[in-house]
């Protein structure tokens, strides 16, 4: 964004050229030409991130009272923090903020090591049709989270899918749908999703490498193998750190998968994770609710992938 | 692909977005400070009139062309939705908070309390012709729209007697009869896995528990009740309690299919290949069995729903749906005159049991020509002369709470709970019952006895 950013304006005050009115004008417009570039950014920025965030702290701290029986007429009333007390004397919460904790501790470092490897082999001499595998490795995050998870539920699907089928040819029937199993199918569809993603951002960092560095490494006597691991991987470690915390936001966001799978599996609840269990409250128009249970969800967020990226920092690995 | 599985495939589609949304509290609107009371008198306000009114029910815009054609001053323009439950309810309550809803909308029986909790319908009871058009429509329908008091808070449309669909050759194999009390049920279950150990002899949906509802309908277990200003919630009755154990002993007995979800794919594969042998539905499921299991045309019967005691008259209902004037609305007269004509006229019925498949809570259609026939699929049998008996045995007292969104969920999430083994549906019941007082109470609503 830096790029369109300064160089108008710059084109504008320091170009030469032109006759001497338009030069006061420009000069007179440079006042205030600040606003134009802020603007675009700042207003939906404001409309659309704070002011809903506001407005969801704002309901959090409310509850509805009623007056003139079941169906009278009804108004909100401060109630401070007692909806942040309920979010967290919640079993379904707790048990779907556990339940991410698991997904995140063992998805998100098998996804990264999948990423980094795929990155690693595509940066090497030796790899062959790179920019067709870096499109095909891409590829999935290219198609829309829903379609990717309908396509799934399909290959998941006890009566229809032809893995299980095959699987069942060969062995005990698979249960992917079942209740011990659909986390893990879940955490499938996520890694087959945003691998690539993730991929071609530790590529980019990859590729950022100097030449020299790795001719050194070389000349040095280190194989492939040596150079990836002493030489570009310490290099990559802030584009991991980054993956990292993306990752870690993304786990705690997690929505469209269990969202379709649930049409098939009779194995997730309204509350199988933390933003699935806050729609479902505002389903049920409880918004106080639903507003602390999504504030309490952002502010986990943000605690964890900040956490994890001071810790990155302290080790040294950014 | 039927429409059901279509529609909740969109709903899908349709709520993901919605995530950043649901991440801010889904909350886009201001409270609804203002209660918008029933109006006492309901004059027409006279003049051309526009009206706005929000359906899901396929070919209704056929009916509303030709209400258009007959009333050039009171003209209906349709939104087709998605179904209710799939985010048509939420966007309606923001619409209602927003002072944009719709003029009229299709709301199902069970979420017209939640509307009117949400002050989101007009008492039409004094609008002309009303009241003196309770005489067409099935008792029952008539009492789901009055809402315990002398309100008229909208008009009938479709309803979900339920019935036994089952297949006929597979119970005819096993030397069984239709069972006509859950006890021989039961006992065929047994029989049928005797047989053939794949055959479950039905699903148990996990993310239907409106199907449940149905059920505990059947038995006068009652969810909830509402007299004067005193809501109770009885969600945990002894006759919940029955029904709840009943079907805990097929789960437990491995009778029923547990991995099956309503509405999949996967179920209409096992219909179509015949390893669920039945299905308890309401009226509409005709088209839904008939669309996606084609394999086992003419295999298919209805008989009546099975009884808890012998010789007993009752049926359950599931679904079914309303035309509810919202508040907000300018024209509460024309708009009630319009619900009326919807869904009494012989015209307008028939187009909307043809294109929509609806089964009419009016009493008269209940004979329409298409209603009166055999039907092919199910080796031309009447099979709407069965549905049409269930519809006189439909407990007229049967009451929604004002919160069913948060009920269903409830009894869902207990549900999955007792299909992996980790709970039973009685446990269900208890934590429906102790998360309903507190959604109730959420809505500022006390809760006694």
């Amino acid at each position: 964004m830096a790029v369109p950013v300064t160089a108008p304006q710059g084109s504008l005050t320091a170009a030469p050229a032109g006759s001497p009115p338009q030069r006061r004008a420009a000069r007179r417009a440079g006042g205030r030409i600040w606003l134009v570039f802020v603007l675009p950014f700042a207003v939906p920025f404001v409309a659309f991130y704070l002011a809903p965030i506001g407005y969801a702290i704002t309901q959090s701290l409310l509850r509805t009272e009623r007056s003139g029986g079941i169906f009278g007429r009804p108004r909100t009333v401060f109630t401070g923090l007692d909806q942040y007390a309920a979010v967290f004397s919640d079993p379904a919460f707790l048990s779907g903020v556990g339940r991410m904790l698991l997904f995140g501790v063992v998805q998100v470092p098998i996804m990264l090591a999948i990423a980094l490897a795929l990155a690693l082999v595509l940066d090497s001499a030796v790899a062959r049709l790179k920019k067709v595998f870096r499109i095909v490795f891409f590829l999935p995050y290219a198609i829309p989270g829903v379609v990717a998870a309908l396509m799934w539920a399909f290959l998941y699907s006890p009566q229809l899918s032809p893995i299980v089928n095959v699987l069942d040819a060969v062995g005990p029937r698979p249960d992917f749908l079942g209740s011990e199993a659909i986390l893990w199918s879940i955490a499938n569809v996520v890694t087959w999703t945003y691998t690539g993603y993730n991929m071609l951002i530790i590529f980019a960092a990859l590729q950022a490498i100097p030449q020299e560095l790795s001719e050194a490494a070389r000349s040095d006597g280190a194989g492939g193998i040596r150079t990836a691991w002493s030489i570009k991987i310490p290099i990559v470690r802030p584009a991991l750190v980054l993956t990292g915390v993306f990752s870690i936001i993304g786990t705690l966001q997690l929505f469209t998968e269990p969202v379709v799978l649930r049409l098939i599996s009779t194995n997730i609840t309204s509350g199988y994770t933390p933003n699935l269990l806050a729609f479902s409250i505002a389903s049920g128009n409880n918004y106080p609710l639903a507003a602390a249970t999504s504030v309490v969800l952002a502010m986990g967020t943000f605690v964890l992938s900040f956490g994890f990226f001071r810790l990155a920092q302290k080790r040294g690995w950014s | 692909m039927t429409q059901l599985w279509r529609r909740r495939t969109l709903a899908a589609l349709a709520v993901a977005p919605l995530v950043a949304l649901a991440a801010c509290g889904g909350a886009s609107t201001e409270p609804a400070d203002g209660a918008a009371p029933g109006s006492a008198d309901c004059a027409p306000t006279g003049g051309p009139v526009n009206l706005s009114f929000t359906s899901w029910v396929p070919g209704v815009e056929e009916a509303v062309t030709l209400w258009n054609q007959q009333n050039p001053d009171i003209q209906v323009k349709v939104n087709d939705v998605p179904a209710g439950n799939a985010g048509t309810y939420s966007n309606l309550f923001n619409q209602l908070k927003a002072g944009t809803a719709p003029d009229l909308s299709q709301v199902e029986y069970d979420s017209l309390s939640s509307f009117r909790l949400q002050n989101g319908l007009v008492d039409i009871a004094a609008c002309e012709g009303v009241t003196d058009a309770q005489a067409k429509f099935v008792d029952w329908t008539w009492s789901q729209v009055q809402l315990g008091d002398d309100g008229v808070y909208a008009v009938p449309q479709d309803t979900g007697p339920m019935a036994l669909y089952y297949r006929k050759d597979l119970f005819d194999a096993a030397g069984i009869a239709p069972p006509t009390t859950w006890d021989e049920y039961y006992q065929a279950a047994k029989t049928l896995a005797a047989a053939d150990p794949a055959v479950k002899i039905t699903h148990f949906p996990q993310q239907d528990a409106n199907w449940f509802t149905g059920l505990l309908w059947q038995n006068q277990a009652n969810l909830f009740d509402i007299s004067g200003d005193q809501l109770s919630v009885t969600v945990d009755s002894p006759e919940s309690r029955q029904v709840a154990e009943y079907w805990q002993k097929m789960i437990d007995e491995q009778l029923v299919a547990t991995n099956l979800q309503g509405f999949s794919p996967d179920l209409y594969a096992a219909w179509n290949s015949g390893t669920v042998a039945t299905w308890v539905s309401a009226a509409w499921g005709y088209s839904t069995i008939r669309d996606n299991a084609p394999d086992t045309s003419g295999k298919w019967a209805v008989a009546p729903m099975p009884q808890w005691t012998a010789g007993a008259k009752n049926a359950g209902n599931w679904g079914g749906s309303t035309t509810a004037v919202f508040a907000g609305t300018e024209h509460p007269a024309e708009a009630a005159k319009f619900a009326l004509w919807l869904n009494t006229d012989p015209a307008s019925l028939e187009i909307l049991n043809k294109e929509g498949g609806l089964y009419p809570a009016s009493s008269d259609a209940q004979s329409l020509p298409a209603l009166s026939t055999g039907v092919e699929y199910y080796g031309g049998e009447q099979i709407f002369d069965v549905f049409k008996a269930a519809s006189g045995e439909v407990d007229t007292d049967f009451t929604w709470g004002p919160t069913m969104t948060d009920t269903y969920r409830f009894l869902s999430d207990g549900f999955t709970a007792a299909l992996n083994g980790q709970g039973t549906l009685t446990d269900a019941l208890t934590a429906a019952q102790t998360q309903s007082v507190d959604s109730l109470k959420a809505q500022g609503i006390t809760v006694g006895g």
